[in-house]
């Protein structure tokens, strides 16, 4: 304020003439007041520190023309300077030699923020207005002083042509600060050195001077900061709620039983009234709406009682109704047309169907009376109520709901068996020459020859290619089995015939694997291990004599009893028999380099059916009639015993990676054992019509065949996935039925070919046949 | 009515490239219900004035022989009854009559013709040599197992030579003189560890190449005297011949042996492939996988394609440039290839059905550009069109035995050996026209 008065007392140097001619003017009263101000300043500050508002509505005539006289002459200032601008901006002719000085004189800064400043003037033009003093204490007199001028927020530009610029709270007119010239302009711009911080208020046309603070408010504005420049920005945080969690609960107080037992009583009590809702002794308010309603409009009944309603009490949804009787026509009539009459050709067709009545059209023979009283007694009556009331008692009182089940959506989704090719689809070749049933088949492992083992004594080596016979082995016995030895490295064929176990150079193949082979099995090594009592019995080796060795005989190992199955492990060192009379002796495995002879199992579990050897682990396997064991034969313990719930068993066959087994039963079944999966079968496969002898896995292909009884042998196809999550995909391919049937006997036996997807099948028919 | 049978009328053209037959370029409408034989009155009546006696024709529709009504033939091709259709006819090829049977004492496995004689290879272990009259001029001991495979090498009026291999593991190289009728072992080729199945030799008679079960294919010197190679003395005194040339690369037995030119061998294994070798290079041109065992397979000069026989009851055409994408000769002649032969395995061209059984042997005609025969276990030959995929031209019955091995170098001769201890003799006349061309 102190400036302000200042800067007035200033002006009235200046200019004290122009001012008081144009005041005379406008008013007298105005003119009196013009001379108070100038004693002014000094009181207006002393009055607005504490003064209350009564004394300050007192003095605000005073503050009123102080400011009167401030506004005429920041209008004028304003004038001059928007003038300025203009010269400066749009016509830089007269002025700019003028203005160059100024400019050049003044600060930098404050001349180019010049212009944002008049352009944010009107926004804060009010709340500057005294900055000098604290915002709130002179707020009401600021507010005074803004609102002087009654005209409002209007554009004022609207009283420019007037000579006032609005009215004041007397209604009166504020007249418009005398403008002065240019010269007093320039002459101010550089007197003045605070000219460049005066803005003209446009409410009313006085000059004000900006403060230091209101410039640096100003330009805290515009650098977008908070303005008040007190504010501190990075305060401390307070951290009013913690953010750590709390690990132990403030009360320690257990939840009350209520909280989590619901009320026996509510229980109790909800119940009666559910059973009082179902019994209809309490209704609901629906119901009891719906009573009401039916009450009061009129009421319908049904003239006969139908059969629905009863059924719905017996509690028969979607009853179906008896069927109603035919009402009775014109031939029932006592008394019928003519026409309704039967003819001698209607009588005859009538009495002709007497044995099936419900074929004839009418189940009477019309008849005519003279009149009702002739009607004879209904001699039918009674058996007609009797099967009238027998339909009603048979007939279906609901209708049955039918399950719409597509048979095809119940099997399972299997890929077409076109998709699985290659396997065997045709009969390629019928090896014939043996002359009775056809017990065994083998092949050699590089799939040139195979060799069959027969009822007739014989064993036969054939040529695959051709069905030639190459050579034919007579033994003194029945041949239950042939097993050539896996290991393309010997050349031998192991051959069970009676209790004789022979070990046969076939001497087909390579020449060079011949004679070493021969080499082999011709010098018996020594042994210094002296088997104990109970193999020796069991088992004796020796070399052929010398009218075996010309048949190619090499080693003949003779056991005690009949000998069922011989089987080799995959190296093609170690077989293992079976002898199903031999006890607890009926399982033995020989060693062919060492000639020696082990009896792995010294308690009897069973009737042993066949043995296996594991393709990759030390395990093997031992189908009783009923089980399956799995010995691990390192560590001579048993490891796990498959349950086929089945009657007898017939031969099984291992997956060459060793994780799948597959079991053949004589009562018709096979089964599929998942040996990681459990001790029960993944899958039992009943694709056969008689009992299953035999079943064989390719070593290559994804491929088991399964030879019958039922003369039939059925290739199927089973996938088994590394990925031990996926279950094997088993799907039933070809069923091959060639074979002829002999004495209740098919397919004795199957054996694939090691390297094609060919299946050998030896049936009773004394054949043996390659299907391709 | 007419529109259900298919019976509608159908306009056709008659073509043919036997000029001396040609009949005026005229489209002809017939019943769709017409087959050969009505074809043939039709068309020997059109003939008439031609002087050419009263022929057979065969009728070919879109390359493909008719074999039974032209309407169902075109139906199954999906031609419209609209269009004109252009049937080709070509003089029917004259059926092979039986002329010989060669008596044996075991099976025959082995049978190869050139010029009159006949060579058999027999599992009594012999060789024999037959005159096309069927008059026995010689039996050959040698070898200590079956004869799998026989093949001339050469011959002329004074002496012949030729291969025989067997399942001892070795070939054995003869030389004969006809004059003398005396036989003599030039050389025995070792180095097959199993049974020598398959023998070709080159068609300069320099070399030959032998397939075996131990899966190797061999290349020997066919020379009369193998100085060429580094041998030692002692070797070559005993008569014992070693390999040029191994060439590994088939997983199972080798069953065929072809050489397609001087440096080009093919061959068929039971491994499902076919493998067309390049000498020069020691190794591998073209591999055709197939799907089924390789028994026999035969390439013909004249069309470039390859036969094959396997354990079904197909016969398969492949073509072994379908890798090298040259269509043009394919697309000619077999634009009916359907879309059932692709999934087999885009290089099957086409499938013969016919046979009953296991299709043994296969080969191609030397002379004529379609023709090839096939002898199978089911003891037929069988002669057919490679045009005709549904049925062969003739069935050559005989046999009552397995057919091992059918041979037809000679033109005139179709000779077949089965395991009826027989070799039947079939002799085969040029077609009437044919011989009109040449004249």
């Amino acid at each position: 304020m102190a400036k302000k008065a200042a800067i007035k007392r200033k002006v009235k140097e200046i200019q004290p003439k122009k001012e008081q001619e144009i005041a005379a003017e406008e008013s007298d009263s105005e003119n009196e007041d013009l001379l108070q101000p100038i004693k002014d300043p000094g009181e207006d500050t002393t009055d607005d520190e504490g003064i209350d508002q009564e004394y300050q509505s007192d003095s605000s005539e005073e503050l009123e023309f102080e400011s009167d006289d401030e506004g005429n002459y920041l209008g004028k200032k304003n004038k001059e300077e928007q003038s300025g601008d203009d010269s400066e901006s749009v016509e830089e002719d007269s002025e700019s030699s003028e203005d160059e000085k100024p400019a050049s004189v003044k600060d930098d800064g404050p001349s180019s923020s010049n212009k944002t400043i008049t352009k944010t003037l009107q926004a804060i033009a009010e709340s500057v207005r005294d900055p000098s003093k604290p915002e709130y204490e002179d707020s009401d007199t600021s507010d005074e002083e803004d609102i002087r001028n009654t005209v409002g927020n209007i554009p004022m530009h609207w009283y420019d042509e007037y000579k006032h610029i609005g009215y004041d709270w007397d209604a009166k007119k504020i007249v418009k600060p005398p403008k002065g010239d240019q010269i007093d302009d320039f002459l101010r711009k550089i007197e003045d050195p605070n000219f460049w911080r005066t803005v003209k208020d446009p409410q009313t046309g006085q000059e004000v001077l900006l403060t230091d603070e209101d410039i640096a408010l100003i330009k805290r504005i515009n650098s977008a900061r908070i303005p008040n420049p007190e504010h501190n920005e990075y305060e401390p945080w307070i951290d009013w709620f913690t953010s750590e969690v709390e690990k132990m609960p403030i009360k320690n107080v257990p939840d009350h039983k209520r909280s989590f037992l619901p009320s026996v009583s509510e229980k109790k009590k909800v119940s009666r009234m559910v059973h009082a809702l179902k019994m209809g002794w309490m209704k609901t308010s629906e119901e009891v709406e719906r009573e009401k309603q039916a009450k009061r409009g009129p009421k319908f009944y049904m003239l006969w009682e139908t059969d629905t309603s009863r059924e719905h009490m017996r509690r028969i949804h979607d009853p179906v109704s008896a069927p109603k009787r035919d009402l009775p026509g014109h031939a029932e009539s006592y008394n019928p047309p003519p026409e309704y009459l039967f003819d001698a050709k209607e009588t005859k067709e009538w009495l002709k169907l007497k044995d099936e009545p419900h074929k004839r059209k009418l189940h009477f023979m019309p008849q005519k009376f003279k009149s009702l009283r002739e009607v004879p007694a209904y001699s039918r009556y009674l058996r007609e109520r009797f099967l009238r009331c027998l339909d009603l008692y048979l007939c279906p009182r609901a209708k049955r709901v039918k399950l719409n089940i597509d048979a095809e959506y119940l099997i399972p989704k299997l890929p077409s068996p076109r998709d699985l090719q290659p396997f065997p689809t045709v009969e390629s070749m019928v090896y014939r020459g043996h002359t009775d049933l056809v017990r065994s088949v083998s092949v050699e492992p590089k799939g040139e020859y195979m060799v069959s083992g027969s009822d007739d004594k014989t064993v036969k080596i054939w040529e695959i290619s051709t069905g030639r016979c190459i050579r034919t082995i007579d033994t003194e016995d029945v041949v239950r089995c042939v097993a050539w030895c896996p290991n393309s490295k010997l050349s031998i064929i192991a051959v069970a015939t009676g209790s004789r176990l022979l070990l046969i150079n076939p001497k087909v193949g390579d020449k060079l694997i011949i004679k070493k082979t021969d080499d082999l099995l011709a010098e018996s090594p020594n042994l210094d291990v002296i088997d104990n009592e109970r193999i020796k019995t069991a088992v004796q080796w020796a070399n052929a004599d010398t009218q075996e060795q010309e048949k190619g005989v090499r080693v003949v190992i003779t056991h005690f009893k009949p000998i069922r199955q011989v089987t080799w492990h995959g190296r093609g060192d170690y077989l293992a028999t079976v002898m199903p009379e031999g006890a607890n002796r009926s399982a033995l495995i020989h060693q062919l380099s060492k000639r020696r002879s082990q009896i792995p199992f010294s308690k009897s579990k069973g009737l042993v059916q066949c043995v296996l050897f594991h393709p990759v682990k030390p395990c093997f396997f031992v189908a009783t009639q009923h089980n399956i064991r799995i010995y691990d034969l390192v560590k001579q313990e048993l490891i796990k015993k498959l349950l086929t719930n089945s009657k007898w068993i017939s031969g099984m066959s291992i997956h060459p990676k060793g994780d799948n087994l597959l079991v053949s039963t004589y009562d018709k079944k096979m089964l599929w054992f998942d040996l990681d999966l459990s001790t029960k079968p993944y899958q039992t496969m009943r694709l056969h019509r008689n009992a299953v002898r035999s079943v064989a896995f390719h070593l290559r292909y994804p491929l088991f065949a399964s030879g019958s009884d039922d003369q039939a042998v059925i290739v199927s196809h089973g996938m088994v996935y590394n990925d031990l999550l996926q279950n094997p995909l088993i799907v039933p391919l070809k069923k091959l039925q060639t074979h002829e049937k002999r004495d209740e006997f098919g397919v004795l036996d199957v054996n694939w070919h090691p390297v094609q997807p060919w299946v050998f099948s030896t049936g009773a028919d004394c054949t043996i046949r390659l299907y391709t | 009515m007419e529109t259900e049978n298919g019976e509608g009328q159908v306009q056709v053209h008659l073509k043919t490239k036997q000029e001396h037959y040609a009949v005026p370029d005229v489209p002809y409408a017939i019943e769709g219900s017409v087959t050969t034989t009505e074809l043939n009155i039709f068309l020997n009546a059109l003939l008439q004035d031609k002087d050419v006696g009263n022929v057979d024709f065969d009728f070919l529709v879109f390359d493909e022989y008719l074999r039974g009504r032209l309407c169902d033939h075109l139906r199954e091709k999906a031609i419209s009854f609209e269009d004109a259709i252009e049937i080709e006819y070509v003089e029917r090829f004259p059926a092979p009559e039986p002329q010989d049977c060669l008596l044996h004492d075991d099976w025959v496995s082995a049978v190869k013709t050139r010029g009159k004689w006949i060579l058999t290879g027999c599992y009594d272990n012999t060789i024999n040599i037959w005159t096309s009259k069927g008059k026995h001029k010689l039996t050959i001991p040698g070898h200590t197992a079956p004869i799998k495979a026989v093949d001339w090498i050469s011959l002329d009026d004074e002496a012949g030579r030729f291969v025989s291999s067997s399942q001892d593991q070795t070939a054995m190289l003869w030389k004969w003189n006809i004059a003398s009728n005396a036989v003599e072992c030039i050389s025995v080729c070792k180095g097959h560890e199993r049974g020598v199945d398959s023998v070709g030799v080159s068609p300069d008679a320099q070399r030959f190449a032998t397939g075996s079960w131990d899966t190797m294919l061999k290349i020997w010197s066919a020379e009369l005297d193998d100085s060429a190679e580094g041998a030692s003395k002692r070797v070559k005194e005993s008569g014992v011949r070693t390999p040029k040339m191994t060439l590994q690369g088939h997983r199972e037995s080798i069953s065929a042996v072809q050489w397609m030119d001087g440096t080009t061998l093919l061959t068929g294994s039971w491994d499902h492939t076919l493998k067309v070798w390049d000498l020069n290079m020691e190794g591998i041109k073209t591999e055709i996988s197939t799907n089924k065992s390789i028994f026999d397979a035969n390439y013909s000069n004249l069309n470039r394609l390859i036969v094959t026989a396997s354990a079904d009851k197909n016969l398969r055409l492949y073509d072994a440039r379908t890798n090298r994408k040259s269509f043009i000769f394919i697309s000619y002649l077999f634009n009916f290839v359907t879309s059932n032969n692709f999934t087999e395995g885009s290089v099957v061209r086409n499938t013969y059905l016919g046979h009953n059984a296991w299709v043994q042997t296969v080969m191609w005609s030397t002379t004529e550009e379609f023709l090839f025969v096939s002898g199978a276990y089911d003891n037929q030959n069988k002669l057919w069109d490679c045009r005709s995929p549904k049925a062969p031209l003739y069935d050559l019955l005989g046999h009552g035995e397995k057919v091992f091995d059918i041979d037809w170098t000679n033109p005139k001769y179709i000779v077949s050996g089965g395991a009826d201890n027989t070799v039947r003799v079939f002799k085969s006349r040029k077609a009437q026209g044919e011989d009109m061309d040449t004249k």
